[in-house]
């Protein structure tokens, strides 16, 4: 099926958001009662037996300890270890019913942090008085702001940002149920992007949990707060605290917030799109469908909505592969010195990909219902046969919806595969991912028997290709491309579709060779020079997800 | 009998499915089955028989049949699929047009669909909206079952809901069905074995006895285990039930129907006279192209697969694919699984 390339324009959302009136209104007592919810069933999740609470105290204790050493001095590092030497000593001589009690204090406190900031009335005037209240984020966000400085006006920034796909289903389906966007993630921009897509698109801001570094600039951090961004520390290990995460976008849905986020769980380091999703946070678009059924409510319905973001080129690319090619790279799981954190860097790398006329896409795929099948933008699930499916069956346990632990695991896990396909399917392949895919395999050849790290480092035999071979073997990857995006397989950019070769590697080559450091490909006379190995593998790696279906269509 | 009260739906009224009806009935379990065929719906329902498949065997009363699919699927807790592989796919589609998310979807094919390689559950992920689906699979001879002889078999699936569903269909009756996660595994040694089983009846009709049988039995569970693997199977679950337990039987047996088309290829029989003479239909056929085929395009060596598809689609002897196999340089026995 061919994917609608249905551009929204801004200008068309905010006429649509004003003569609907459709924004819904936000209860002010969504915050309590979302508060209260998620205290309650996390400490339900840990279990009545008394053995069970203390060892999730102490394993809070151990992990916020662990936590706090490296923590620089100050009064939120002293007041926190005080709380926690506090809950320890109350701890040692507590009766069950008493520890029981401290549980739910260090859960609270965990709640308040996620939740603390949020408040609704500046999340209800903020979707009402759109866009001027989305303006002041976007304009609080230098990069969006730079990007219509830089351009001249929205008007510009909208060519060189498309949101394409299955538009339309998706604005449609916010209306008769929650939707919980799930994108790819390579990079930190990918979180403005969305909000920006999100707007474009009509709809109210999504609630999605932000790395720490989002909110390191207050203005930044007090607009995400109130657009429905919440904090996520992911210095804290404590179990207690990722189920107050997970709990808290699994309340908020089941109060019918959209939501976003990024089941990958962190931007992948190594370019390539994301193959493994994270089941914890995806499964609590079942858990509050189920509760939502449970309760009988008149909108139960979560659709699930995957989206690829599409970059020409990525703003932390060489931080994100450095740190994947490392070993120790595993364990670097928060990177906080990257390239996001240099506005000077953004700005060069915003100006840097309009200047090249580059766009950024992102493709939004087929809605879909918690257990991975197709929806329909009246909301009807459907089978791959197309046939409407009764999706409210999936949990019915002796006659009546109910949670099964084991089975919803299964649920999620089929609804991840799904993702994973969509991802793959409305993935947009760029200029640079094909051209650094064919220098990438040529150095293969080139280098036979040397193990991939030895020759990212060493470069093998051969430092050029001569340009005639590299025009070849980009046109014969090129024509294997074409081949699937024929049969929806694939997405291609503009110059992929349209360009002749020797266009595109320019093309290509401009970009490699503007924004890095060191350009990972550069062309001098006749010949082309791989520089940047690690960038290479990098950006060829976006398309290893489709190396079979490249394989096959080449053969 | 509404289908609210029916057990288990068994789609399919072969040798394999009036089995399992059997069974399943036997333990006072309500059955109903689909089959083509209004005769033989009528058969089941006013002679409980199903004579081409069970001769005089009498079906219990638990047992009704009927060829309306939605009177067979529509609201029973468990389906289970005994088909042909060739024209899975069609029932399934079938099945699709009426089951739904509640209910347990399972099957016994043992097969592969040869264009495209498709296991039986994938097919059914495709063809219905159903998702708590599983396989059972194991020596489970359909003759041997009639009889009322002690057996085994697994029920593979991803859900433990499926699991305990069709566990409790058989509770307490002569086939004793043990579970378990790995359905890929299991999907592929009851397709694989088939294989094998040709090979088998090879030696078997040429009269070489155990000696040759066994070193067929253990080398072709070292094929099994060794693609298998590499498909996404536990190398364990080829050491079970479904894998070496069901290899033992099919080797083994004279029943077996893939047995059967080996031991006629070693008379010298063609295979076009060989499967127009077959009642039924011998799945490790297809099942050896399909594989072939997967195993080439995935640079695994498969002697005896080879061997098999070069007298099966190729034109090549029994004797020679047999001298074929036993002129192959030897190595070590375990190297292609244990250094992986």
């Amino acid at each position: 099926m061919a994917v609608r390339l249905t551009v929204a324009s801004s200008r068309d959302v905010m006429r649509q958001r004003f003569s609907d009136g459709w924004v819904r209104g936000v209860d002010r007592k969504d915050k309590e009662r979302v508060q209260i919810e998620v205290v309650q069933r996390v400490l339900d999740a840990v279990g009545a037996e008394p053995h069970r609470v203390e060892q999730a105290i102490f394993d809070t204790l151990y992990e916020e300890r662990r936590r706090l050493e490296t923590e620089p001095e100050g009064p939120v590092r002293s007041e926190q270890a005080a709380f926690y030497d506090r809950v320890h000593s109350a701890t040692l001589h507590a009766d069950a019913r008493t520890q029981r009690e401290l549980l739910r204090e260090i859960i609270r406190r965990f709640t308040e942090e996620v939740t603390g900031h949020f408040d609704p009335r500046v999340y209800a005037l903020a979707t009402r008085v759109a866009p001027t209240g989305l303006n002041l984020l976007l304009n609080a966000m230098s990069p969006i702001k730079l990007l219509e400085a830089i351009q001249g006006g929205s008007s510009d920034l909208e060519e060189q940002f498309e949101v394409t796909g299955h538009v339309q289903e998706v604005t449609k389906l916010a209306k008769i149920g929650t939707l919980v966007v799930v994108p790819t993630h390579s990079s930190n921009l990918d979180s403005i992007l969305m909000g920006y897509a999100i707007w474009r698109l009509g709809l109210p801001p999504h609630l999605y949990g932000a790395g720490l570094n989002l909110f390191s600039n207050k203005t930044i951090g007090f607009f995400m707060h109130n657009l429905g961004a919440y904090k996520v520390d992911r210095r804290k290990k404590a179990e207690v605290y990722k189920n107050v995460l997970k709990t808290y976008a699994g309340c908020s849905m089941e109060l019918g917030y959209h939501n976003l986020f990024f089941p990958g769980g962190t931007r992948s380091r190594s370019g390539g799109v994301e193959q493994r999703l994270k089941m914890g946070l995806l499964g609590m678009g079942l858990d509050a469908y189920v509760h939502n059924l449970m309760a009988r409510k008149a909108r139960p319905d979560i659709f699930v909505v995957p989206c690829t973001i599409n970059y020409e080129l990525v703003l932390e690319a060489e931080t994100l592969i450095d740190d994947y090619l490392k070993e120790a790279g595993k364990a670097r799981y928060i990177i906080e010195d990257d390239e996001f954190s240099k506005p000077k860097i953004i700005l060069d790398f915003v100006k840097k990909l309009f200047s090249l006329n580059s766009k950024i896409h992102v493709v939004v795929g087929h809605p879909l219902d918690v257990f991975g099948n197709r929806v329909d933008a009246d909301g009807t699930s459907r089978d791959h046969r197309g046939r409407p499916v009764d999706r409210t069956r999936y949990v019915v346990k002796n006659g009546a919806p109910a949670f099964d632990e084991q089975r919803d695991e299964e649920f999620t896990r089929e609804l991840a595969q799904v993702i994973v396909q969509s991802y793959r399917r409305y993935t947009m392949a760029k200029t640079t991912n094909v051209l650094c895919r064919v220098v990438f395999q040529w150095l293969r050849e080139k280098s036979q028997g040397q193990d991939l790290y030895r020759m990212l480092r060493t470069g093998g035999p051969e430092e050029s290709i001569p340009v005639p071979e590299a025009y070849e073997r980009v046109d014969r990857m090129l024509r294997a491309l074409r081949g699937l995006a024929t049969r929806d397989r694939i997405l291609l950019d503009q110059p992929l579709r349209e360009y002749d070769v020797p266009a595109l590697v320019n093309y290509a080559l401009a970009h490699l060779s503007s924004y890095h450091r060191r350009p990972a490909v550069q062309r001098r006379g006749d010949r082309l020079f791989h520089i940047d190995r690690n960038l290479i593998f990098y950006y060829q790696n976006r398309l290893e997800c489709h190396a079979t279906d490249l394989a096959a269509e080449s053969s | 009998m509404s289908a609210a009260s029916v057990d288990l739906c068994i789609v399919g009224g072969g040798s394999f499915g009036s089995a399992l009806a059997l069974v399943v009935a036997g333990r006072g379990r309500r059955v109903r089955m689909w089959v083509r065929r209004q005769e033989q719906a009528d058969e089941i329902n006013r002679e409980h028989t199903n004579k081409p498949y069970l001769e005089q065997r009498r079906l219990p009363d638990e047992v009704s049949a009927t060829c309306d699919m939605q009177e067979a699927v529509a609201g029973t807790p468990v389906v289970l699929m005994a088909v042909p592989s060739k024209s899975f796919r069609e029932v399934a589609r079938s099945v699709g047009e009426h089951i739904r998310g509640d209910q347990v979807l399972v099957h016994a094919t043992k097969g592969i669909e040869v264009p495209t390689f498709s296991r039986m559950t994938q097919i059914l992920r495709e063809e219905t909206c159903a998702l708590k689906i599983g396989v059972l699979s194991g020596p489970n001879l359909a003759a041997e079952l009639v009889q009322g002889h002690p057996s085994g078999a697994v029920i593979a699936s991803r859900y433990d809901e499926v699991v305990r569903s069709v566990q409790a269909l058989f509770a307490g009756a002569h086939l004793r069905v043990y579970g378990g996660r790995d359905v890929v595994g299991v999907e592929f040694a009851g397709a694989f074995k088939n294989i094998i089983a040709i090979a088998a009846g090879v030696a078997d009709g040429f009269g070489f006895g155990d000696n040759a049988r066994s070193l067929v039995i253990t080398r072709g569970l070292s094929e099994m285990a060794l693609m298998g693997s590499s498909l996404g199977g536990d190398v364990f679950t080829f050491g079970g039930l479904a894998g070496v337990g069901d290899l033992v039987a099919t080797c083994n047996s004279k029943l077996s129907r893939n047995h059967q088309v080996g031991e006629r290829l070693a008379q010298g029989q063609d295979l076009d006279t060989i499967l127009r003479g077959l009642r039924f239909v011998a799945e490790g056929v297809p099942t050896t192209d399909a594989v072939h085929r997967r195993a080439a395009s995935i640079g695994l060596r498969l002697p005896i697969c080879e061997a098999v598809h070069s007298v099966l689609f190729q034109g090549c002897s029994a004797t020679s694919a047999m001298q074929m196999l036993m002129t192959l340089p030897v190595g070590d026995e375990l190297s292609a699984l244990r250094y992986r």
